[in-house]
């Protein structure tokens, strides 16, 4: 299964919509956000009540978001490792002006706001790559 | 028969700059005064493995104090009508720790903290090395840039979670999910602001480049810093623990920026070597 791919995609928002702690944590969150995983690979991924509701390929124009996580496939391909390693667990370790190996883009104030919810969906992002 | 924990809790009346700070601590054991310092926007609690622990605590009288604004340290009276946001200073804490030790009579304590307790060290070291017999540096460095941010503190955004949850990958994903939980929920109990205004100390009024030099190096410092700690990484220690004399550099292998609380275990490794260091020199 290519890494990152659609149906790389598609498990990840199975994991996220099977999850219970994500439909407690994650009951208001309601956003569009772009991933941008590098190499032509970028995704709107549409939460609501802390499900992935839909996932579109290949974002176009009339496709909103409220914010984008890029960085490149190397930087993920670190982060979804069962233990990742130093400086690559976190998108704010990658984040972190420190060391700026993931970009956050556009409505910041969003992304600290579903902090705990983003960050347990990206989570699960480890079970899909194992 | 109940599992009753060692730990004692009290309070007392510290007087600091005319006012009456009515200050929380815990602690247990006998021997070498062991001041702990928590990191910003929490408490003492962070420290009950060590507390408890008899391999420390039967050598060492294990202190750890709630700084003002902390956990049970309520603020100084008036705090309501203060003009400006919270904002902790290194002359407040370096002064305040020291003014805490007074109050309660330590003879030449080691000073153990971490993340800002541990950059406050630095500043303990440079001016008030008559007064004390070590420095445990834990998560240490002469600058930590990046983390005195508005989300901490905004009408808009959840501030116990957004604390709780901005330092969780701090933490190395080998430490036990329980105690990395515990630590988000210390975390997560913070006075509203609190987080951010120590981390004016900790990212801007922390600037210690170019002072590190100046210490004397009269008592030992120990850096200690875990491989996952992205705030102030291994090499940032490193690098600030060169230019301090008689000061020694351990880093810490699947643990991050809360050893005494995220990993107890792995973290005791590292720090009874240091412990056993400080009493051959009693």
């Amino acid at each position: 299964m290519d890494e990152f791919g659609s149906q790389w995609m598609q498990q990840w928002q199975k994991c996220v919509n099977g999850d219970a702690v994500m439909k407690n944590v994650g009951r208001y969150f309601d956003e569009n956000v772009l991933l941008d995983f590098g190499e032509d690979q970028a995704y709107v991924v549409q939460f609501r009540g802390g499900c992935v509701d839909r996932i579109v390929d290949k974002a176009g124009p009339e496709d909103r978001y409220a914010f984008a996580l890029r960085a490149p496939k190397s930087s993920w391909q670190k982060f979804v490792q069962r233990v990742p390693p130093p400086m690559y667990n976190d998108i704010w370790a990658m984040a972190h002006p420190l060391h700026g190996r993931l970009k956050i883009e556009g409505d910041v104030q969003v992304v600290w706001q579903n902090l705990r919810a983003f960050t347990w969906a990206l989570a699960l992002m480890r079970d899909v790559a194992h | 028969m109940a599992r009753i924990e060692p730990i004692i809790g009290r309070y007392v009346h510290v007087d600091y700059a005319g006012k009456d700070y009515r200050i929380y601590y815990e602690e247990t054991g006998q021997g070498i005064p062991l001041v702990c310092l928590h990191t910003a926007g929490t408490d003492g609690r962070e420290w009950r493995h060590q507390l408890c622990d008899p391999d420390i605590n039967k050598n060492f009288r294990v202190v750890a104090l709630d700084l003002p604004r902390h956990g049970k340290s309520i603020p100084p009276d008036g705090w309501w009508k203060e003009g400006e946001e919270y904002k902790l200073t290194a002359k407040f804490y370096s002064e305040f720790v020291i003014a805490f030790c007074r109050a309660l009579g330590l003879e030449k304590p080691v000073i153990m903290g971490s993340s800002m307790g541990g950059n406050i060290c630095l500043h303990l070291a440079l001016n008030y090395s008559d007064d004390l017999r070590a420095l445990i540096a834990i998560e240490a460095c002469e600058y930590s840039p990046g983390w005195w941010l508005s989300w901490l503190h905004h009408p808009h955004v959840h501030g116990g979670e957004v604390c709780a949850t901005s330092v969780f990958g701090l933490m190395a994903p080998q430490s036990p999910d329980e105690y990395r939980w515990e630590t988000w929920w210390y975390y997560s109990q913070g006075g509203p602001g609190i987080f951010k205004g120590d981390l004016y100390f900790y990212s801007v009024d922390h600037d210690f480049r170019g002072k590190c030099e100046s210490i004397k190096g009269k008592i030992p410092t120990y850096f200690i810093t875990g491989e996952y700690d992205f705030a102030c990484t291994p090499e940032m220690t490193k690098d600030t623990a060169a230019k301090v004399k008689n000061s020694e550099v351990i880093i810490m292998k699947d643990n991050g920026h809360f050893p005494m609380s995220e990993n107890p275990e792995n973290f005791k490794e590292y720090l009874m070597p240091v412990l056993a260091k400080i009493r051959a020199k009693a």
